[in-house]
């Protein structure tokens, strides 16, 4: 009887199961290197045939594959670095992908400082063990994305990217201890203030208006939402203007940020490189996320049309090759927009595209968590008289979403290495400079391209490998897949 | 009251105060071609503690599930504190805001801490601020002698805490009826006594209440009136004493010598 209590052991909080999960693992034990060799590489006659073998193939390997390093010339790399880094991106210019990033960067530290922070507090409250993070453990943790990060900037020319990139860590570091020390009724809002950073960051980058009042309308639309959630502000006319000033003046400082920064007329045609497989894929999966959630609800609603419309969508763009919906977009999108209407420029359509992408998958995925989420719930919500909504919203929804995090993360991971195919419409994206500068006058047939691909494959290996571990420790900590 | 008995047994006298709570009239219920219910007849008096008791399947969860339409009814009249259920989802939300409801596996919300289970629904459906919600929260705590634990999640807690706490979270909306479903079929023995006696303190304290349970010692100790189903039907209706000394119905003598 008492397993039919809790059928899907849904997290109370990170934190929380964090701690219990630590306090739960064994300490590993260390053998001194002789005994561990003999206890797990050559305990019987078997397998010290199998280390061996494999321990030569993989000498073998490392030993060709060192050959071909050192022998390879690296000179199409170090003339093409800023080109993989941002395209074609104005070279007069350069100051805005460093602002931006350093923006962006900024914007990361608070957050993840504020949130840890927050994480901290609580397991404080619940007597938990809580430890605040250290440089050291950040370094361990990001070690793949830093790594190369040194890497790609061992090929400037000049010392400024060292000093640039030093000065990013640096930020990151200090951001993040400002992050922790934000008083709580800030900290609360951690999450908007990283978001209006990442969109000051963009149109530093962008100066383009349309785009920066796209993502000045996002944001303001979280913000009502988040507001709209709060229960402890009053009813009526002033429950309502309390609710949506924050939004308003959100959007009078951004624009005026926005009016603020020198525009020199040149839009995101103009980006490429690694920043814009970056750009693409966290801007489809946010945009992605919340049209997602609502595909998600309406494939589960009782409503006849919202379901079979939600269905329809889903098992469209599941049931399609992404490289088909990248081709169909330059022509198929525009002959739904009015004829004055101007061509979007093909990144904005691709955007568009991988946004719906990701939502189809992301809505399977947020599916799965709202099955898993048992009923007895929704019962005990609708007991006490809350509306189908608010049993959603509060109950349902993050319960689900909490239990897919993994998922959503396989799903991130993928969409990153599937942006790789906005080359093929002709966006200048991280694996497309490798053929454009295999296509250079001075590098033109001389087989280099094995020397970019190594260079790009370390790119997308430092985020995808980064991301996966963040998502198996996240895992771990709320225990999805043990017990 | 249940000599030769050819239709259901009527369990419409009211007790409590005299003033009625819940009024079912002629109700059924099926589940596909399943007939769960068959005409239940059955009113719940202010102030009166109603025990269900039958064997497994017999329809009492249905019944209780029915009252705070969790399940739609097929047939016949549900009326709880005036307000007649129908697919009018306003009068779903007032009859469910006045009729709290305890589970048998307790449905704490995972997510959120014992304090902010208590006082979700308050602040959300009758819009009490957050002081005032938390204020009332822990007087319920108090009440449950759990006080210590409000800034737990459920998950930290023993079965027994956590059924006290779904009775403090459904007090929490001061509904005039609580429906308990099985309250300690999912808890280890240790632990029912605990939440009998929180049960006991509200039926001295004048809460109506309808239980569904197994506790026959509750039954006897508590209730006001007993009433026996099987196989959907209400079999017979009588005081405790009446049902544990001299039941008259051979299914309920059955029933009652297979448990006692």
């Amino acid at each position: 009887m008492a397993e039919n209590v809790n059928p899907v052991v849904l997290p109370a909080d990170v934190a929380i199961l964090a701690a219990q999960n630590e306090a739960n693992q064994a300490p590993s034990q260390k053998l001194p290197p002789g005994e561990w060799l003999k206890k797990n590489l050559f305990s019987t006659p078997g397998n010290s045939i199998v280390t061996i073998i494999v321990g030569a193939i993989a000498a073998a390997a490392l030993f060709f594959a060192a050959r071909w390093v050192i022998d390879s010339d690296f000179q199409i790399v170090r003339t093409n670095l800023r080109s993989f880094m941002i395209g074609q991106f104005p070279r007069d210019e350069l100051w805005r992908p460093w602002a931006s990033a350093y923006v962006l960067l900024a914007g990361i530290g608070l957050t993840s400082g504020a949130l840890a922070r927050s994480s901290y507090e609580l397991s404080v409250s619940q007597e938990l063990p809580a430890e605040k993070e250290s440089i050291l453990g950040l370094a361990r943790r990001f070690w793949g994305i830093i790594a190369v990060m040194i890497f790609f900037v061992s090929f400037a020319r000049t010392v400024l990217p060292f000093i640039g990139l030093a000065g990013a860590f640096a930020l990151v570091i200090v951001a993040r201890e400002v992050g922790w020390r934000l008083p709580a009724s800030v900290r609360r809002s951690a999450a908007f203030i990283g978001a209006s950073l990442v969109v000051i960051s963009t149109l530093v980058l962008s100066g383009t208006s349309h785009l920066g009042g796209l993502v000045l309308g996002l944001i303001a639309f979280i913000w009502v939402l988040r507001e709209v959630g709060r229960r402890d502000l009053p009813a009526g006319i002033t429950g309502i203007a309390m609710r949506v000033a924050p939004a308003l003046l959100a959007a009078i400082v951004v624009y005026v940020i926005q009016r603020a920064i020198p525009h020199e007329g040149f839009g995101w045609e103009d980006w490429g490189g690694l920043h814009i497989t970056l750009f693409t894929t966290v801007v489809g999966i946010t945009l992605g996320m919340p049209f997602g959630i609502l595909l998600a609800l309406g494939r589960r609603s009782d409503l006849p049309v919202l379901k079979t419309v939600s269905v329809l969508f889903i098992e469209f763009v599941r049931g399609v090759p992404l490289i088909s919906l990248l081709l169909a977009s330059g022509l198929l999108l525009p002959l739904f927009l009015p004829v004055d209407f101007d061509r979007p420029a093909d990144l904005t359509l691709a955007i568009v595209v991988i946004m719906f992408f990701s939502a189809a998958y992301i809505a399977e995925i947020v599916r799965g968590g709202l099955q898993a989420v048992p009923k007895g719930q929704t019962e005990a919500a609708q007991a006490s008289g809350m509306s189908a909504a608010s049993v959603q919203r509060l109950i349902v929804l993050p319960q689900a979403l909490r239990a897919v995090i993994p998922a959503m993360v396989g799903q991130f991971i993928a969409l990153f290495k599937d942006t790789s195919l906005l080359s093929i419409i002709g966006i200048l994206e991280f694996l497309r400079v490798s053929d454009t500068s295999n296509a250079q006058p001075e590098f033109v047939g001389k087989g280099l391209a094995g020397v970019t691909y190594l260079f790009v494959a370390l790119g997308y290996w430092a985020f995808a490998y980064t991301l996966s571990k963040e998502s198996r420790r996240l895992e771990l900590k709320l225990g999805v897949g043990t017990r | 009251m249940s000599d030769n008995m050819t239709i259901n047994a009527d369990a419409t006298q009211v007790g409590g105060n005299g003033n009625v709570m819940i009024d079912v009239t002629n109700m059924d219920k099926f589940f596909g071609d399943f007939q769960a219910l068959t005409n239940i007849n059955m009113k719940v008096g202010e102030q009166e503690v109603v025990v269900v008791i039958g064997p497994s399947g017999s329809g009492k969860s249905t019944l209780i599930r029915c009252i705070n339409r969790l399940e739609r009814h097929d047939r016949g009249s549900i009326i709880v504190d005036g307000v007649e259920l129908s697919d009018d989802i306003k009068a779903i939300q007032n009859i469910r805001r006045e009729t709290g409801m305890v589970f048998q596996s307790f449905n704490l919300f995972p997510h959120l801490t014992v304090l902010e289970n208590i006082t979700l629904a308050p602040r959300n459906v009758r819009n009490i601020p957050k002081a005032e919600a938390e204020a009332t929260a822990m007087e319920l705590l108090e009440r449950v002698k759990i006080p210590d634990q409000a800034h737990k999640f459920p998950g930290q807690m023993s079965g027994g805490q956590q059924q006290r706490v779904a009775i403090a979270r459904s007090l929490a909306m001061k509904p005039k009826v609580i429906l308990f479903d099985e309250p300690t079929s999912a808890l280890d023995p240790e632990m029912i006594k605990e939440v009998l006696d929180t049960m006991k303190d509200l039926a001295n304290e004048g809460m109506t209440m309808i239980c569904v349970t197994h506790e026959m010692g509750f039954a006897r100790e508590v209730a006001d009136r007993v009433v026996f189903m099987a196989d959907g039907e209400i079999v017979e209706v009588g005081t405790p004493e009446h049902f544990f000394t001299n039941p008259q119905e051979d299914r309920t003598r059955l029933f009652l010598s297979q448990i006692l």
